[in-house]
């Protein structure tokens, strides 16, 4: 601040002054006036989207989603159906696989050009709302521009982390146990049941295995979400607040369970096991050919159908079906610095309530939240796959348990922790008491 | 820089540019000519700054926060030497990182040289169709680290790929070889080695350039084939090996898109492919860790100049440079 008192450096404006103001200090006021300017201005437009401004306005939303090409045309016509309601709103899609998403996703959000609209699951909706990347839509829900009254309320508060709506359920899922039909058919083989004990569906794909001689069920001792029921079953949870909501001695029951079923052959090797861990969809045992039986989320169906010729059915999970929940399938999440909040809220809340957006979409992001239109939905369907999901979820509605909460910060990792440590048990690396202590470990310092 | 770009004055065409020159001295053209030469790789310059230095400093920095990638720059935390305190002290999978990367750059790395210097001698020959032999052998490496050739190796070493199909032709029962934890990383080793064409093609130059007579003078003496290549071939050719080795090697650490492609991305069947850079790539943007990536990158760098250094304090002993200076 030094030189600013040199003669040299006085301006007009101090001298057009009346009242002769200290140099030093008006000076200085303008150097911060000069600082502050364009964070005041910035400030202002970031604020200047609460209505004041002009809804005719166009405007251009970035949206960004996962999937496949069924679920882009499904998407981008829902959104054309949007603009021709609204003119002035055009979008700007960007989607692709899953594999790569939330890396692609971070990276837009580092490099400060994050999507105003995404769509996102509960694996990492924890990890964007602890770090405010997601925009609070609370006040729009209780101001009813984001209207939930029709959905089930499970599955609106499965959005809810630390108190704050971060995500708005885009459609219900919930764990399905998806099954080769044809094939037991052809080998006269029982059909899996929902409420099946684990013993008896182990059983069952021992026989399937012994029949077929195609394993009869995937090992699902590396899949989080089989694990996640199994515990709920025992009267534990995944997490507890911020903590986890088992033991080492759990995990080892669960890992000992199913090495008792690789040992009775009612699974594949290893390495198909292996193959099968993929999230992907076309890699699912069920599909490929390798297995009888895969562990899959129950919206996934139709989308398993067309990766393969047989027929497929779907139930819940072994065990006792209160321990599933109506889960979020995904989310829509806004971008917190989003420019076009109002906007992406709004279509937020058109493509979950509009009865023709709904109608368009379909249950290819799980069924609709809105429970009137899911009705619509589903007397309309004519996808045999879809109604099979539809089935299962309707049957399973009656019995569902209540929601847990969201994963917490960590989960991704937690996620690739048990795959290791279940692969270690399956590869017979260590027995399920050693792979049960390492993934623990793993596991504690991962959500520290 | 200017030193080497300025030519000799007295090469100068005639007339005016002499005369200029004479005028005002040769630093002046030095420094103009300089100039010129800075104001023609701008572009370059300016690349190597904006993409390259500054993100460099920048993940420097970063190495010592607890940067997320999600909370903005603002809000970052310093966290001084956590990061690096955490991958040396409490991070078994780093360690085990590092351990798979060094098997792997300690088995690929030689047997990639030496399968492309056998594959050089066999080439250096006035053989029929030689070229298009050279051709065929450069093509793997052309495909370079490509996602293609991955899939196709991942598809070949299934359990029910090429390979094994090949294998039971012989009577042999084959393993799932890239879904078995035990030779996933053997079957990355095999893609790398498979790709020699390019230190190939440096080492066939190389051959080219030993003098002939260095031979005929070897067979005089009375020295047969073998001993020809290992007092002729081996050392006139070391400056080559060197430069291979030090090229190779740095490859084999930074060893990436094969690794993740097998493994879709998770370094498995259980971490067995988890290549050092894989397991950045994971911490960095899967578990969105990127202060602690950084600084992992950093550690990288500094252990790929090591044994770079390394390899050039032992060089003095091993390489012969025959360009009449006497090592």
């Amino acid at each position: 601040m030094h030189p600013a008192t040199s003669p040299t450096t006085d301006t007009p404006a101090g001298r057009s002054h009346g009242t002769p103001v200290p140099r030093r200090r008006l000076l200085r006021g303008l150097l911060a006036a000069t600082v502050a300017a364009p964070l005041l201005f910035g400030a202002a437009a970031c604020g200047d989207d609460d209505g004041a401004a002009d809804p005719s306005a166009p405007v251009k939303l970035s949206i960004f989603w996962w999937g496949g090409d069924a679920r882009a045309k499904l998407t981008e016509d829902a959104l054309a159906l949007y603009t021709a309601k609204h003119p002035n709103v055009t979008f700007e899609t960007t989607w692709q696989a899953n594999q790569g998403y939330f890396d692609k996703l971070a990276t837009l959000t580092a490099g400060g050009n994050p999507p105003d609209l995404f769509q996102i699951d509960d694996n990492y909706l924890a990890e964007y709302a602890a770090r405010s990347t997601t925009l609070d839509l609370t006040s729009y829900q209780k101001s009813g521009k984001l209207d939930t009254s029709k959905f089930p309320e499970s599955l609106w508060q499965y959005g809810v982390v630390d108190g704050k709506l971060a995500g708005l359920a885009a459609g219900e899922n919930t764990q399905g146990l998806v099954y080769n039909k044809t094939l037991l058919i052809k080998n006269n083989l029982p059909e899996p049941t929902t409420g099946m004990t684990w013993e008896q569906h182990i059983a069952w794909a021992e026989q399937v295995t012994a029949a077929t001689r195609m394993p009869g069920t995937q090992d699902p001792s590396a899949d989080y979400k089989a694990l996640w029921v199994w515990l709920r079953q025992q009267g534990k949870d995944l997490y507890k607040g911020k903590e986890l909501g088992f033991s080492a001695e759990d995990v080892t029951k669960w890992f000992d369970l199913w090495k008792g079923a690789r040992d009775r052959r009612a699974t594949p090797t290893a390495d198909v096991i292996h193959e099968g861990n993929s999230s992907d969809v076309t890699k699912q045992l069920v599909v490929t050919g390798k297995a009888a039986t895969s562990w899959v989320w129950a919206n996934q169906m139709p989308d398993l159908k067309k990766n393969t010729k047989d027929e497929l059915g779907v139930v819940a999970y072994p065990g006792d079906p209160s321990a599933q929940w109506a889960r979020a399938s995904m989310y829509w999440s806004v971008f917190k610095g989003s420019k076009n909040r109002d906007v992406a809220v709004d279509v937020i809340n058109f493509l979950n309530n509009d009865p023709e957006a709904v109608k368009l979409l379909g249950t290819d992001r799980g069924l609709p939240s809105n429970l009137d239109l899911r009705r619509v939905v589903s007397d309309g369907t004519t996808d045999q796959a879809m109604k099979q999901s539809i089935a299962v979820e309707a049957e399973l509605t009656q019995k569902f348990g209540p929601s847990p909460q969201v994963p917490i910060k960590g989960h991704s990792k937690v996620k690739s922790e048990l795959i290791k440590a279940a692969e270690n048990a399956q590869y017979g690396r260590a027995t399920p008491a050693q792979a049960a202590a390492q993934f623990v470990e793993a596991c504690k310092s991962a959500i520290a | 820089m200017a030193l080497t770009t300025a030519p000799d004055p007295t090469r100068r065409g005639p007339g005016s540019g002499r005369a200029h020159s004479a005028r005002r001295g040769p630093g002046a053209i030095r420094h103009s000519e300089g100039l010129a030469g800075y104001v023609f790789l701008s572009p370059w310059l300016i690349g190597l700054m904006g993409v390259t230095a500054v993100p460099m400093l920048l993940s420097l920095y970063l190495s010592f926060t607890n940067y997320d990638i999600l909370t903005p720059f603002s809000e970052v935390e310093w966290v001084g030497l956590a990061n690096y305190e955490r991958m040396f002290t409490a991070d078994p999978s780093y360690w085990h990182a590092v351990r798979v990367t060094l098997t792997f750059a300690l088995v690929a790395v030689p047997l990639k040289l030496a399968a492309a210097l056998g594959v050089a001698l066999l080439l250096n020959r006035a053989w029929r169709g030689v070229g298009l032999f050279r051709g065929l052998f450069y093509l793997p490496s052309l495909l370079g680290g490509s996602v293609a050739l991955a899939i196709v190796w991942v598809n070949m070493f299934n359990r029910d790929g090429a390979f094994n199909s090949l294998l039971s032709l012989v009577g042999i029962e084959g393993r799932p070889w890239v879904n078995d934890p035990d030779w996933a990383l053997e079957t990355l080793m095999v893609l790398a080695i498979w790709q020699f064409g390019a230190p190939m093609v440096i080492f066939l130059a190389g051959l080219k350039q030993v003098p002939t007579e260095l031979y005929e003078a070897a067979s005089v003496d009375g020295a047969g084939r073998f001993r020809q290549f290992r007092n002729v071939t081996l050392p006139m050719l070391s400056p080559v090996i060197f430069f291979n080795l030090v090229l190779e090697t740095i490859n084999g650490f930074q060893g990436f898109t094969a690794a993740f492609v097998l493994s879709n991305g998770t370094g498995g069947p259980v971490d067995s492919t988890l290549m050092y850079t894989l397991n950045l790539y994971i911490t960095g943007f899967t578990e969105l860790q990127m202060g602690y990536a950084s600084a992992m990158a950093w550690v990288f760098l500094l252990a790929i100049a090591a044994i770079t250094a390394i390899f050039f304090s032992t060089g003095r002993f091993w390489v012969h440079y025959s360009d009449g200076e006497d090592r």
